[in-house]
């Protein structure tokens, strides 16, 4: 993927540009308001890192509402030391995909942007999803592990339907508590590895092949890949 | 600020000074206008009749007659100068009337005018009237005005001592607005000294009274209360940073110097590396606690507030920890008397409620039970309560468990940052509730009581 970077502490930057490097992903890198607008405009990217308070004269949001203004849909994940709910809500509302609150895991902020650029390339709407052998079918709410029907309730098949829709990727616990239970906040304990390991008992025992795993430090995968 | 009062009251005084000026002004002006047209009417009405008498005379019986008429009516003499005449022939010698000789200044032209002459060695002001007769005779009819002016002066001797009387009155009752408000505003003043002094818990003066001013006293000490809290919940905020930040961080900076002054093998110094990640973590939960703490705090969530149902929020968070509880062996029961609706903030209220059950988990018996109720006591009462059969808190514990990072003896050894109750009392606040905690025999019952 080809990611913009825009942020103007050096050092962050430079932290963000070899860990996207090294999983694979090509960078530019704008130091200032300026320069990034001048780059999101003039080059199409597949996602945009951007800063809220940047050096230049034109400022994270503003960037984003031009960007938008002239039709530009490029995924955008918002950084920002700015925590409260206003400062989201502004931030979202000025056409940002997410909000990510430094300081940050670096596994969060990949997590975070391979399903924002996974939800851009969402072309129809899906009445079934799949990995390996595990489907589920939207609209009956029916899931099957191979020819075994699993039967969940109805917060394990949203949490399922979640782990599906960015299947192969890492979904951190953060964004399963916003995303599954919209709640915003860390429950201090491990109740999220509790859910999983409960709908890991639902649809990977007795089987051979573990489709739902857990990713260290990050959060977990569900994947048909070895 | 005194200056800028002397100003204002100066203002007053002077806009009232004005504004009945203006008053008087619009009173007297049309009083003034009307005295003179109808004088001056009744003067013209008067001048005209006796010149169209005489005028006729003139024409139907001739210069001998008009002579005794006019000798008859004035004689030859003006005496009080009240009706003056003068008849004169074509070389304009007088024939008859009181006035000694054409006088000066009588202009031909039409109408009525007012002049200044000599009558009987007095200069006098008059309103004449001229015609010209057939055969180059003149004749002149005019009316002493003099006796107008007393009157005229007396009126405006009236109305000199009016605006005397309103100017005086204007400054008098700008120096008592002034004085009265000086000594309210003093008192103000020195209340507001105080404050801004750093005694925050002062408030102004007040009295009961309905007056703008004091309602705006009133508001000024609601203000001073939300700036109290605030200020308070900065304090508090401070504090807690400066106690309990203190001690990750120093254990993360001997970590790291122990690792520069070791240089332990790779495989050590990654693992400690972890370990200083984790520190850093616990650092910034703590800082996002904190934060939104303050938040909560500052009241700014209730731009938020949506309709929803209490008891659907507590069942969701309950279902959210069910899988918790089973795993370690205890039981999470929820009974509803729902639905509890209310305005709140529903994330908020879930972090509440979560951290009551979290709190009651931990502390619970190995096999416990914890009861979570959703309960209507009135249209205007409803309470959420999470009741746990551990060892329960001594009633001295009771108030300090709200206090930020305070931690009982009976939590040492368990997970947490010691930030979880005072959210819940925050949250509770936020939404105009209160918080109650009590023996649950055995155990703890903490409920949190909304009026909706």
């Amino acid at each position: 993927m080809k990611i913009l970077i825009v942020e103007d502490n050096e050092r962050v930057a430079a932290f963000l540009k070899k860990g996207l490097s090294e999983s694979g992903h090509t960078t530019n890198h704008a130091a200032n308001g300026r320069d990034g607008m001048f780059f999101a405009a003039g080059e199409s990217y597949d996602a945009i890192i951007m800063d809220r308070m940047l050096p230049g004269g034109i400022d994270g949001l503003a960037i984003i509402e031009t960007l938008r203004k002239t039709g530009n849909k490029v995924p955008i994940l918002i950084l920002s030391a700015l925590s409260g709910v206003d400062d989201r809500i502004r931030g979202l509302k000025s056409g940002g995909d997410d909000y990510l609150v430094k300081p940050f895991a670096f596994g969060e902020l990949v997590a975070r942007l391979d399903a924002l650029v996974r939800r851009s390339q969402e072309v129809r709407a899906e009445t079934t999803l799949s990995v390996g052998d595990l489907s589920m079918d939207l609209l009956s709410h029916k899931v099957m592990r191979g020819e075994r029907t699993v039967s969940l309730q109805p917060r394990e098949f949203k949490l399922l339907e979640y782990l599906m829709r960015y299947a192969n990727q890492v979904v951190t616990r953060t964004m399963l508590l916003e995303n599954v239970w919209d709640y915003d906040f860390d429950p201090q304990t491990n109740v999220v590895d509790v859910h999983i390991s409960k709908l890991r008992q639902k649809i990977d025992s007795d089987v051979h092949r573990q489709l739902l795993r857990t990713i260290r430090n990050s959060g977990y995968m569900l994947t048909a890949n070895d | 600020m005194t200056k800028l009062l002397r100003f204002s009251a100066f203002t007053v005084a002077i806009s009232y000074v004005l504004v009945s000026l203006v008053v008087l002004a619009a009173f007297a002006t049309p009083l003034w206008y009307a005295w003179r047209e109808t004088v001056q009417e009744d003067r013209a009405h008067i001048l005209r009749a006796d010149m169209y008498r005489l005028r006729k005379i003139f024409n139907e019986q001739g210069v001998d007659a008009l002579t005794s008429a006019i000798d008859v009516e004035v004689g030859s003499k003006a005496r009080s100068a009240e009706d003056l005449l003068i008849f004169t022939d074509p070389q304009g010698n007088k024939i008859a009337g009181n006035l000694a000789a054409w006088p000066a200044g009588v202009t031909n032209a039409p109408g009525i005018h007012n002049l200044s002459f000599e009558v009987d060695g007095e200069v006098t002001r008059v309103a004449v009237l001229y015609v010209a007769l057939h055969g180059g005779y003149n004749l002149l009819v005019a009316n002493n005005i003099e006796k107008y002016r007393q009157l005229e002066q007396l009126f405006l001797l009236g109305l000199g001592l009016a605006t005397g009387i309103v100017v005086l009155l204007g400054v008098a009752g700008g120096m008592f607005v002034r004085r009265t408000l000086l000594a309210k505003v003093k008192d103000i003043n020195q209340a507001a000294a105080a404050i801004m002094a750093g005694n925050f818990s002062h408030r102004l003066p007040h009295n009961s009274g309905e007056s703008e001013l004091d309602s705006l006293v009133a508001t000024e000490n609601r203000m001073l209360e939300q700036i109290e809290q605030l200020i308070g919940s900065v304090r508090n905020v401070s504090n807690s940073i400066a106690h309990d930040l203190r001690t990750p961080l120093a254990e993360l900076r001997s970590r790291l110097e122990e690792l520069t002054l070791t240089q332990p093998d790779p495989a050590h110094t990654f693992n400690e590396i972890d370990g200083a990640i984790a520190d850093v973590d616990r650092v910034i939960d703590i800082f996002n606690a904190l934060l939104r703490l303050a938040e909560i705090d500052s009241g700014a969530r209730r731009a938020g507030f949506v309709e929803l149902d209490l008891a659907q929020v507590a069942g969701d968070v309950v279902e959210f920890y069910q899988p918790l509880a089973e795993s370690q062996g205890r039981r999470l029961s929820f009974q509803s008397q729902g639905p509890l609706m209310m305005a709140g903030d529903p994330v908020l209220l879930a972090q509440a409620i979560g951290n009551l059950i979290d709190n009651a988990l931990k502390f619970c018996q190995l096999h416990g039970v914890i009861a979570v109720n959703a309960i209507r006591h009135a249209e205007e009462l409803i309470e959420i309560s999470v009741a746990d059969d551990g060892p329960g808190i001594s009633h001295g514990e009771k108030k300090k468990v709200f206090d930020r990072f305070y931690r009982g003896d009976t939590s040492r050894g368990t997970p947490g940052v010691g930030l979880g109750l005072s959210l819940v009392a925050a949250v509770v606040k936020l939404h105009r509730g209160t918080l109650e905690l009590r023996d649950n025999h055995p155990g703890l019952k903490v409920s949190m009581r909304i009026n909706p």
